[in-house]
């Protein structure tokens, strides 16, 4: 049985919906991710899980147990869960120590015991000699584990984290995301965590909910939401890529100024219709000479409109010939064209995405 | 629908309490002012007598007056202070700010007795010493006339325009004169033209507030302007109450002070939620204080000649008096006595019964008054109940009442049987409360505005239940800001004579009416007395307060 | 002339008054002592007499508390009324200046009825004050003009009420209030019989600095703000007595003389207390704090003070009750009219 289910989840303010529809079962130990941009319903239903609001359709169980329902609602002190909060909400008047307890002793667990469970778990997330001290004498990172230790402690059910890491800077971001992953496979905890940032996501979850307007796009691994996005927005939210329109024609898919054998594609729909490609500036591969056999693959001549060298890649703005379109593509370091040059692309029918309609 | 939380019930019973202080006087002063005295009867024969004589017209048309003298002196006194003091490089700014704190402590009428000590125009002390040196016949000041009343109200009234004022000049950034300087324009220029319209609505609302004071003050209006020979809306209401009293037409002759509270405190929050001055004065650049030169002293001998008008003079007169035999004998060892301490605090057992009595009522209504707006506060942030917001406006609400007819709204419903309050503690510590809940309710709001709701949240995730999260996180956390909002209730309450007047009974009486009795009879030698023992009483308690939060509590915007 | 009626009235209802309730006083102090305190709302005296008045009576029935309430006749009045109101008696024995006071008082009820035994030794002039035996004398003193002997000689001092009109004391006279002092409320009805409002008027374009009781225009002249002021005899040549340079002068038309009476109240919550009180007040040893103070005499046993004119030495006038009744709260109207307040 999954361990944590929403089942048609759905929650209105007033006119406005937050969430529509929202259906998702997390297995025991799962890391799932709610990723999509501000507004998308995300924390609503984060807090929905956690039982601050109330779904206004649908319902929310752990372990076969009701916990929301228009009609009823567990409060969240008794859902056995914990949350790390984005402003991580450490108690300033109270020490490390006295933070990491609370859980603890809401659950009157013996003073002996509460001691022993808050050094090891302090120790676990490499704050050991820390317990003594204040919020206010800490950093943003040191009060990011506190806010960890805090949860992990109670051994929850289940694992909230809403935006954890938007308040750190950028190398103390990626530090702490392996972090919490190790802490998650180290405890095996079922975890649910909303982000906008797609390499969060990316580097956290066995499975990511991309979302969009309160409904979900996809649910995913990572590796398949970044390489066959099923919409037209998760392939747009995640990474970069290029949209090609085209439409069929016979066997062959017409684009604005070039075209493709329908062969390629054999899950293109027979018949006239539109299609929809989605390729990464990445997948794309740029030659400065024509190819030996253009009718191999998939070619495309262009020349090049714009450069930007990024340190790490080189970004190009390609017009292929007789296209209004622009095609994005990134190229190792190595592989330095002018503005103005013409070149050769390749686009590997294995690296596109078909976006269905 | 949820299960009832059991804690609805509380914070349902709570709000009841908060209509029952409030909304119940001003529904039954209403009700009053159509009642005919005996019969109860509907009748608008109340208003008719009310504004029947030209003598109550006249009244009522004094007190506007000095509402708008008041306003613009104070005006003259409180900007250039603030001005000075956060925006320029003027010496002994620490002194200045005391001496305006030393103003928003003094109550306005042991200020007035002051005064008159210092200007009575034949024998008062700055009189005599013209008289002296000029060999003039008369004196050359005359407290008892409208002009003293204007001066005296407005020395200490300066001080919520200064703290308005000096709140939003803190936070206007130095670019702002910068770029008007870059232009050309000197330090006045710019000062006139770019920063202080920055700061206009914080002025205004400082003002409104200020005439609001004015209109509703009745020591210093009593003491002056009765030997001064004219009349104001504050008397006009304590004379409906000597006998027979007339609480209808009271009532009656209340409502048009009441209007105008309510339509002048509609315009300040109208003009002092424009967004457009927020945007402008947000968190812009660094505050660099301009340059004076030679005339820092020039400003710096203004301010001081402020704070000696408002704190330093009236305080020496007094202490004279307090240590007279005679105070109009002067100074001189023979004239030197301790008697009127002695008699105040060993014999007089009215006196030592008024001391204990405001100080403990005072306590009382502070707790009170934090207690329930913190509850109201937590209420209407975290939107317990359907009507919350309407209840933040209810706990709001008597800051648009004067003193004066609160509490004739509280006799009106409260003196009399079912619940026969009359001359009893009670009375005096529940208006004291609904007086001074606005203010409490305004610095809990903005407490629990910025108290981060996550905060809570993070107990209860970890199964803590909401009251465990007050109990622990919430209240500890708000510690501070509530020491200093129970501070700003208790200053205020220890002083209150407006409300007070109405409502003391023989045994309850409280300072400042013990204060108003002594002046009666001319004996300013065990007024003065009494009056330095508040003083030093009140000075001692804002020093603890000082040592528990720290320096900024007061300096930095209370209200 | 009072002083004849007064004597016949004296032996002609010597004998007829209906006996109301009589009890021994050892019996009495016993009662109130178990009471344990008297509450006194009082006006006819200053603050300091009133005190003294307390301690001496404490000193002789050391069980009884007495909580003094002083404050001016207008107020005193206004606190009783409305105590009574409210229906939450804390006054048993009051004592103001205004007669008229007494009278309402009386129609309504709620004065008590009780012969006090030391009534008997007060003076003739004082016997047999109120028929129905409500309310007893227990002060006296006079209203007369005060002047400050430093700013004016005995030869430049006005000597009549009317003189106080000129316009050459304009800026130079103190004056009390009558909504607030019994006094005050006399001495204008008086002043109003002889010289009709018209008076007031021109009194009123001189200026004077008016305060609320009357007991403050003796401060007023001893600090030098006014010259000349419209004084109670008691507090004036008590203050001449701590050496103040005040004097007092007896005006043509005659002082006021006021007569302060006291009374229990119907609704006292202290009965015995209050009433053990009126006989203290009526008594030898409040006499001695009278005298003291510089009040008249009310008992043939407690002479006057070396050096003190008696109200029996000048010319006086003493309003009968009905003239003050119907006369204070009219002219009070007329006075804040004319004054301004």
């Amino acid at each position: 049985m999954a361990k944590l289910t929403l089942d048609g989840i759905s929650r209105r303010f007033g006119d406005a919906v937050a969430v529509d529809d929202f259906t998702l079962a997390l297995e025991a130990g799962e890391f799932v991710s709610l990723l999509g941009p501000s507004g998308c319903g995300k924390t609503t239903t984060l807090r929905m899980i956690a039982g601050f609001i109330t779904p206004s359709a649908g319902t929310i169980e752990m372990d076969g147990r009701v916990l929301s329902s228009p009609s009823l609602s567990v409060p969240p002190e008794s859902r056995r869960m914990s949350m790390i909060f984005q402003s991580y909400a450490i108690w300033p008047n109270m020490t490390v120590a006295q933070n990491v307890g609370f859980g603890l002793q809401v659950r009157k667990l013996p003073a002996a015991e509460i001691r022993r469970k808050v050094d090891e778990i302090l120790d676990v997330v490499r704050m050991g000699e820390l317990g003594g001290r204040y919020p206010a004498e800490l950093s943003g990172g040191q009060q990011q584990r506190v806010a960890l230790a805090r949860a992990i402690v109670i051994q929850p059910e289940v694992l909230l984290l809403d935006e954890p890491l938007s308040n750190l800077d950028a190398n103390l971001r990626e530090e702490m995301r392996y972090e919490i992953r190790r802490l998650h496979d180290a405890f095996k905890i079922t975890t649910v965590y909303v982000t906008h940032d797609q390499a969060e996501a990316m580097v956290t979850s066995d499975r990511i909910a991309v979302m969009n307007r309160g409904r979900i796009e996809q649910v995913d691994t990572p590796f398949a939401i970044y390489n066959r996005p099923r919409t037209r927005f998760v392939a747009g939210f995640i990474g970069r890529t290029n949209f090609l329109e085209g439409t069929r024609a016979g066997d062959e898919i017409g684009f604005a100024g070039f075209a493709v054998k329908a062969a390629l594609f054999p899950d293109a729909p027979a018949g006239g219709g539109r299609v929809v490609l989605a390729v990464r500036p990445q997948a794309i591969g740029l030659a400065r000479r024509p190819p030996d056999d253009a009718n191999r693959g998939w070619w495309i001549e262009g020349t090049v409109t714009q450069r930007a060298y990024l340190g790490e890649v080189w970004d190009y703005t390609v017009a292929p010939a007789g296209s209004a379109l622009t095609l994005r593509v990134s190229t190792p370091p190595s592989v330095a064209v002018e503005v103005g040059e013409p070149v050769w692309l390749e686009i590997d029918p294995a690296h596109v995405a078909l976006i269905p309609s | 629908m949820r299960a009832l939380d059991p804690t609805v019930l509380v914070w349902l019973a709570l709000a009841a309490v908060l209509i029952f202080l409030v909304v119940n006087p001003l529904l039954r002063l209403v009700l009053t002012s159509f009642q005919a005295a005996d019969t109860h009867a509907f009748t608008v024969a109340n208003y008719i007598e009310a504004y029947s004589r030209p003598r109550y017209i006249e009244a009522l048309r004094n007190s506007l007056m000095l509402g708008a003298a008041v306003s613009a002196l104070t005006l003259l006194f409180a900007v250039p202070m603030a001005w000075a003091i956060s925006r320029t490089d003027m010496p002994g700014k620490h002194l200045i700010r005391l001496g305006a704190f030393g103003a928003f402590v003094t109550p306005p009428y042991l200020g007035a007795i002051g005064w008159i000590l210092l200007a009575g125009p034949n024998a008062g002390w700055l009189n005599r010493a013209w008289m002296g040196l000029t060999g003039a016949e008369h004196g050359l000041f005359d407290i008892y006339s409208f002009p003293g009343l204007t001066f005296i109200i407005a020395i200490y009234s300066f001080p919520y325009v200064f703290i308005f004022t000096s709140a939003a000049l803190e936070v206007v950034s130095s670019e702002m004169e910068d770029a008007a300087s870059i232009l050309g324009a000197g330090v006045l220029r710019t000062t006139w033209k770019v920063t202080l319209p920055m700061v206009m609505p914080a002025i205004l609302g400082g003002v409104i507030v200020t005439f609001l004071e004015a209109i509703a003050l009745f020591g210093s209006p009593a003491l002056i302007a009765l030997p001064a020979r004219f009349n104001v809306v504050t008397t006009q209401l304590w004379q409906f109450f000597s006998y027979p009293v007339k609480v209808e037409v009271a009532a009656a002759y209340a409502m048009p002070l009441l209007g105008i509270t309510v339509a002048l405190f509609w315009l300040q929050s109208r003009i002092t939620r424009r967004k457009g001055y927020v945007a402008l004065t947000g968190k812009g650049g660094a505050r660099r204080p301009i340059r004076l030169g030679a005339w820092r002293w020039a400003m710096l001998g203004y301010c001081l000649l402020i704070v000696s008008m408002s704190v330093l003079l009236p305080y020496l007169a007094l202490s004279q008096a307090a240590f007279a035999r005679a105070w109009g004998q002067g100074v001189s060892l023979a004239n030197f006595s301790l008697d009127n301490f002695h008699f105040i605090l060993f014999e007089h057992r009215t006196a030592q019964q008024s001391v204990i009595n405001s100080f403990v009522y005072a306590a009382w209504a502070a707790c009170l008054a934090i207690g329930l707006a913190l509850a109201i506060a937590y209420i209407v942030t975290r939107e317990l109940l359907p009507f919350a917001k309407l209840l933040g406006f209810v706990a709001m609400a008597p800051f648009v009442i004067p003193g004066i007819v609160l509490a004739i709204g509280f006799y009106a419903a409260y003196a009399p049987p079912p619940l026969a309050l009359y001359d009893t503690a009670a009375i005096l510590v529940l208006a004291f409360t609904t007086r001074f809940l606005p203010i409490a309710y305004a610095n809990a709001a903005a407490a629990m505005r910025s108290f981060n709701p996550e905060m809570e949240e993070a107990v209860r995730i970890l199964g803590g239940t909401r009251l465990t999260a007050i109990r622990r996180v919430v209240a500890p956390l708000l510690k501070r800001s509530l020491v200093g909002a129970w501070l700003l209730v208790f200053i205020p309450a220890t002083r209150e004579l407006s409300a007070a007047i109405f409502l003391y009974g023989p045994n309850t009486r409280t300072m400042s009416v013990m204060l108003f009795d002594l002046s009666e009879e001319g004996n300013f030698e065990h007024l003065a007395a009494l009056g330095l023992l508040l003083l030093v009483g009140t000075v001692a308690i804002v020093a603890l307060g000082y040592r528990v939060i720290g320096r900024d509590f007061m300096v930095r915007g209370g209200s | 002339m009072r002083r004849t009626t007064f004597g016949l009235l004296a032996i002609a209802l010597l004998g007829m008054t209906a006996t109301p309730a009589r009890a021994g006083l050892d019996a009495l102090a016993a009662a109130a002592s178990k009471e344990g305190e008297v509450t006194w709302y009082v006006s006819q005296t200053d603050s300091a007499t009133a005190d003294a008045a307390a301690h001496a009576f404490t000193g002789l029935y050391p069980a009884i508390k007495v909580n003094v309430v002083r404050t001016t006749t207008g107020i005193a009045y206004q606190r009783l009324t409305q105590d009574l109101r409210e229906n939450s008696p804390h006054c048993d024995v009051f004592s103001t200046t205004d007669l008229g006071q007494y009278a309402t008082l009386k129609q309504h009820g709620a004065l008590a009825a009780y012969a006090p035994e030391n009534a008997r030794g007060l003076s003739p002039e004082f016997q047999n004050f109120d028929p129905d035996g409500t309310y007893y004398p227990t002060y006296a003193g006079m209203v007369v003009i005060a002047y400050n002997t430093k700013k004016l000689t005995a030869d430049q001092a006005p000597k009549s009420w009317r003189a106080l009109a000129d316009p050459m004391w304009k800026g130079k006279l103190s004056l009390g209030h009558p909504a607030f002092s019994g006094y005050v409320g006399n001495w204008v009805v008086e002043l109003k019989k002889l010289y009709g409002w018209d008076y007031f008027e021109r009194l009123a374009r001189n200026d004077p600095l008016v305060s609320r009781s009357i007991i403050d225009t003796v401060t007023v002249l001893n600090s030098g703000e006014r010259v000349v002021a419209v004084s109670p005899s008691p507090s004036a040549l008590e203050s001449i007595d701590k050496g103040n340079p005040l004097a007092v002068i007896y005006p043509e038309e005659g002082a006021i003389l006021m007569i302060a009476p006291s009374a229990v109240l119907a609704s006292a919550p202290h009965p015995n207390a209050g009433r053990l009180f009126l006989e203290f007040l009526l008594g030898p040893a409040y006499a001695e704090v009278t005298v003291k103070s510089r009040g008249e005499s009310l008992r043939p046993d407690v002479p006057a003070l070396p050096g003190f004119t008696s109200f029996r030495q000048v010319k006086t006038v003493h309003l009968p009750v009905k003239d003050v009744l119907d006369g204070i709260p009219t002219v009070t109207e007329q006075w804040r009219d004319t004054f301004g307040g």
